[in-house]
């Protein structure tokens, strides 16, 4: 049985000229790699990656995918996307683990259960199927949980939403790679991208770190954490802060976790793995940086507020712990922009912690932009001419913001 | 690693003690002609260096100061 296995995706040359170059190998790249290639016809398109396939955020996230979001733009997005899953593993033909468990955000204060009923209102505006619950609806949707009053801060409901789950990442990264690579998109891995060649405000040519010049009318930013170091080639500054986020799993549990339970006021969040493993995190360390350092700070939280809120994780072991970069905007939307302030570069970054869920869906879109050179109606309200128009999207995390101090 | 920074009053701390305030951009614009452009540049584009940058740091948990440092930022390491 071993040794039978075929590559997900082709090795090839990198040419010296591509429609497209899209630098960064992760889920926002190679969706719109696919896309560009299943829906335009495109093929011509090479993914520059500087290290591997899902180094970065792509095999560094948590699996989460929900469409709770709060603001309009942002719903209909992920909403969209949430969609999309399972038409993206029946046309990819490729197991991606769609575990379709709902989630659970609970909040512990009249503030916080007053934020959720505006998030429940939105869903169910835009036809998403969200529905507050008290502390016994919690109890019965997650029995470990304790609501009783021992706690800090009491559970008092929750916001469900049944359409979100989890995914495996990596199957998810793989799927998408082995599709677009059919379709004769071309993936280098340890290619980094140097510098950017702009003439008359058009983008020209990328070079890459052994010194090849790539000719493309078309470059796509979608580095992810490093998004912003790729925009400074061009001379672009971005709204991001890029601050390292923590995230850990214990060791294998027998079922007892059927949904994604989180909590803003603890900062933290859990699901059961298909393996059993408790995946959790949440927290992001108080600087910017580009460390994928991980501290004892963190675990020890993340231990406090797990058995907190389901004690009987009281005496589990955490099997592994590790960092990722999150470029945060302050608006907690993402920027998308394409042909502004150049020509031909395009910008698909600033999603923070929300890329995965986002993935496959503005991968569609961006490929659209791409393709026309025009901005899909689903992309506009992303644009970063909002920074100097005062038009921040009024996009929450989770309601961390209130709790028992509002 | 965690951090440590030197608050130029009370020494070599826990970075957890301080407040991270942003890269040093320099003086705020001067108000005579200020376009909304260049004020959401100063407000809110951040040059994300890799590497050493001249930040600013307010002891919270401390002496309440406001000061910089030079931090490099692919190693989260003070600078001295």
């Amino acid at each position: 049985m071993f040794g039978k296995y075929k590559r997900l995706w082709k090795k090839s040359r990198l040419k010296s000229s591509y429609d497209a170059v899209i630098i960064g190998g992760g889920l926002h790249g190679i969706s719109t790699a696919y896309f560009l290639a299943k829906n335009y016809g495109m093929t011509d398109v090479a993914i520059l990656e500087k290290r591997y396939i899902g180094f970065g955020g792509a095999g560094r996230n948590t699996a989460i995918v929900r469409a709770n979001q709060r603001t309009k733009e942002n719903l209909r997005l992920y909403d969209e996307g949430l969609k999309l899953w399972p038409k993206l593993m029946q046309e990819l033909d490729f197991n991606m683990l769609f575990f379709n468990c709902g989630n659970l955000n609970l909040a512990h204060s009249e503030a916080g259960m007053s934020a959720l009923r505006l998030q429940v209102a939105s869903a169910q505006f835009h036809g998403i199927q969200s529905e507050l619950v008290n502390a016994k609806q919690c109890k019965e949707l997650v029995p470990v949980l304790d609501i009783s009053d021992r706690l800090a801060f009491p559970i008092f409901g929750g916001m469900y939403h049944p359409p979100g789950g989890t995914l495996r990442p990596e199957s998810v990264l793989w799927g998408i790679a082995k599709g677009a690579s059919q379709k004769g998109v071309q993936i280098h891995q340890e290619t980094e991208v140097k510098s950017l060649e702009i003439k008359n405000n058009k983008v020209v040519s990328v070079k890459t770190g052994d010194g090849k010049k790539i000719h493309t009318p078309r470059v796509l930013n979608a580095a992810g954490g490093y998004s912003a170091l790729i925009a400074n080639m061009a001379g672009i500054r971005l709204p991001v802060d890029v601050l390292p986020i923590q995230a850990m799993v214990s060791q294998p549990l027998k079922p007892f976790l059927d949904h994604v339970v989180s909590s803003g006021v603890y900062h933290a969040y859990a699901n059961q793995s298909l393996k059993g493993e408790v995946v959790t995190g949440s927290h992001m360390d108080p600087w910017p940086g580009y460390t994928t350092q991980v501290t004892a700070r963190y675990i020890k939280h993340q231990a406090e507020a797990l058995t907190e809120l389901m004690p009987c994780l009281r005496g589990v072991k955490f099997m592994r712990t590790w960092g990722g970069l999150a470029d945060m905007t302050p608006d907690m939307a993402p920027i998308i922009d394409g042909n502004h302030p150049i020509d031909g570069f395009y910008i698909d970054c600033g999603w923070g912690y929300f890329g995965f869920k986002s993935a496959p869906v503005t991968g569609k879109y961006m490929a659209k932009f791409m393709a026309t050179g025009k901005c899909p109606e689903i992309l506009k309200p992303f644009t970063m001419k909002r920074f100097a128009q005062h038009r921040l999207s009024g996009e929450t995390a989770s309601p961390v913001n209130y709790g028992p101090w509002n | 690693m965690s951090l440590t920074i030197t608050c130029p009053i009370c020494g070599k701390r826990n970075g957890y003690e301080f407040r991270y305030g942003g890269q040093d951009k320099g003086p705020r614009p001067e108000e005579d002609g200020l376009t909304p452009e260049k004020w959401a540049e100063y407000v809110h584009l951040n040059e994300n260096t890799g590497g050493i940058q001249k930040e600013w740091w307010f002891h919270r948990s401390g002496c309440g100061l406001w000061f910089t440092i030079l931090r490099d930022t692919q190693t989260n390491q003070e600078i001295k």
